[in-house]
């Protein structure tokens, strides 16, 4: 563990130890406590990253890199604004002393999972954050967030025990579980080992020929909580790990290629398959969850490269990722609130009475789409430039295709249940409440903002990466 | 690396149990029956994995992690065992193939 950031995954768990007495006394008290505990960590991560003396000492300062503070980063702001949103979206019977520590010892988990140095507590923090979100899907007494739940613990237990199998064969092969193994003439063995655990991640992050449980979990989850699920959970308890592997492969030399070709083939594949299921959908959430999974393509297509550029992508495209589907998953929350269904074939012309939730669309849709002054634009400019490097030329093409067919489904969700004429019953629809908008707001101004200032960005993690 | 006639002979248990756990999870349709499958698969991995911390001679660190393993399911099978008693409650009964409610 990096010991200097400890802090970040301990003061959740004792704030989640701590909430449910003060529950006892008032609902208000565990929300202040769990907002207030997000909110002090995220400013803490800010003083880090934006402090101007480590600039001017160019980050030597560091002794973490920069791929873990910016995973921090995204663990606290996404988690911030679910349970900013979850406190006044009083929707369902859910119990709010049962959800608000769940909430808080998933952040702790995931914490603990990016500070990790080697595989075995990657794995013991995975599984905890694993629980929890069974939990967190089925905490409302519905049918479809059970089937939910019970579908995602049947389909990724296999998964840990893929990952277990890696952990085995490593051990025996390579004596430590430490990340820094002796990557220049490691054994075949060790390929094998670093092979299951990657296919055990691959499950995790729900990749192409593994992604069933992930529209279902995504759908049968209570609304804040399957914006929690896309916007960082399922990205950190898998596909970070496929990142990290990604990273250490690098330095292995040419005999990386044999786990980092098919890991390529399998994220393209993924891109494509995502973008071309998301077409065929009828439920908000539905589409976002296949958009979820193409994007996962992406990010890890552009990490398979083992190339700098590759990597750095795939990195700013998680937390871009994290940023514009954590605003999209809430807006269709609080669509459902207002108009009560995420059917789309029954909402159209929301944009009249919602106008801020169908712009914040428009914004979070044309950056997962990739367009220039967006930040989604620059880490899909850095992974498709890696691809034409560093692979087969027809992975780079067919990721600008499906690039275009994501605008083209997101284009039609944004017909289908904002523009157009309003049905009748849709007429009274009011728009989301002000609080309830801020944390979407706010992930647009990060997406902007993030955007135009990427010349920074890329400054900051050119010198820490 | 040579590898030790018991080594190949604990891995191909190994194998064995956790064959025996993936088809005990396609046969049946009963959840609980998947569930004890997949117990049998994780103890399958336990075997793989304290054989080959013999082999390397780091008996200590497999037994530190088995122990770890072991707390860990438990705490995943009292989730699932929880998950699957709220869900007969709900729907009464526990048929795998009676769980396609979510369709887009």
């Amino acid at each position: 563990m990096t010991t200097e950031l400890l802090s970040y995954s301990i003061i959740p768990l004792l704030a989640a130890l701590a909430i449910p007495f003060f529950g006892r006394r008032s609902f208000k008290l565990t929300e202040i406590l769990s907002n207030v505990t997000l909110l002090a960590g995220l400013g803490n991560l800010m003083f880090i990253i934006f402090n101007p003396s480590n600039k001017l000492h160019n980050y030597e300062t560091f002794s973490f890199d920069g791929f873990t503070i910016l995973m921090l980063f995204t663990i606290y702001l996404v988690a911030l604004s679910i349970v900013f949103f979850s406190t006044f979206f009083k929707v369902g019977d859910f119990n709010k002393n049962a959800f608000y520590p769940l909430i808080m010892i998933s952040v702790s988990a995931m914490s603990s999972m990016v500070l990790s140095v080697d595989f075995f507590s990657l794995y013991i923090f995975m599984e905890a954050l694993a629980v929890t979100s069974f939990a967190l899907i089925a905490c409302e007494e519905k049918k479809s967030g059970i089937e939910a739940a019970i579908k995602y613990l049947l389909l990724t237990f296999p998964a840990s025990a893929l990952i277990l199998i890696g952990l085995a064969i490593m051990l025996f092969a390579n004596g430590s579980l430490y990340f820094d193994i002796s990557m220049q003439n490691a054994s075949p063995a060790v390929f094998s080992a670093l092979a299951f655990i990657v296919l055990g991640f691959a499950i995790k992050a729900g990749l192409f020929p593994f992604h069933f449980w992930t529209p279902d979990a995504y759908q049968g989850a209570p609304a804040t909580v399957s914006a929690y699920l896309a916007g960082i959970v399922t990205k950190v308890s898998g596909m970070y790990a496929i990142i990290k592997i990604c990273t250490l492969l690098k330095v292995m030399g040419p005999a990386s290629f044999k786990i980092s070709s098919p890991l390529m083939l399998i994220g393209v594949a993924t891109l494509i398959f995502g973008s071309i299921a998301a077409l065929a959908q009828k439920d908000f959430k539905r589409m976002l969850a296949f958009s979820s999974i193409s994007q996962m393509g992406y990010i890890v297509a552009g990490a398979a490269t083992l190339n700098p550029i590759g990597i750095l992508g795939a990195i700013l495209h998680l937390f871009n990722h994290a940023t514009f589907k954590t605003s999209l998953f809430l807006n269709s929350a609080a669509i459902e609130k207002s108009a009560g269904t995420t059917n789309m074939k029954k909402l159209s012309g929301l944009e009249k009475n919602m106008p801020v939730t169908s712009w914040t669309s428009v914004i979070a849709i044309f950056s997962t789409a990739g367009l220039p002054p967006l930040s989604g634009f620059w880490s899909k400019l850095l992974i498709i430039l890696a691809l034409w490097v560093a692979a087969p030329k027809p992975y780079a093409i067919l990721a600008l295709i499906f690039s275009i067919v994501t605008l083209a489904y997101f284009m039609l969700l944004q017909k289908n249940v904002f523009f157009g004429k309003p049905k009748e019953e849709l007429k009274e629809v009011k728009e989301a409440s002000v609080y309830m908008l801020i944390p979407v707001i706010v992930m647009c101004l990060i997406i902007v903002v993030s955007g135009i200032f990427f010349p920074f960005v890329f400054e900051f993690f050119e010198k820490t990466l | 690396m040579t590898l030790t006639s018991t080594f190949s002979l604990d891995w191909l248990f190994a194998a064995l149990i956790i064959f025996i756990g993936a088809y005990c999870m396609v046969l049946t349709r009963n959840l609980i029956k998947q569930l004890i499958g997949l117990e049998i698969i994780s103890k399958g991995v336990m075997i793989a994995i304290i054989s080959s911390g013999a082999m390397s001679g780091n008996t200590n660190l497999a037994q530190a992690i088995i122990i770890t393993v072991i707390l860990v399911e438990a705490v995943i099978v009292a989730t699932g065992l929880a998950l699957l008693v709220k869900g007969y409650r709900l729907n009464e009964n526990i048929d795998v193939k009676k769980l396609d409610n979510l369709r887009g």
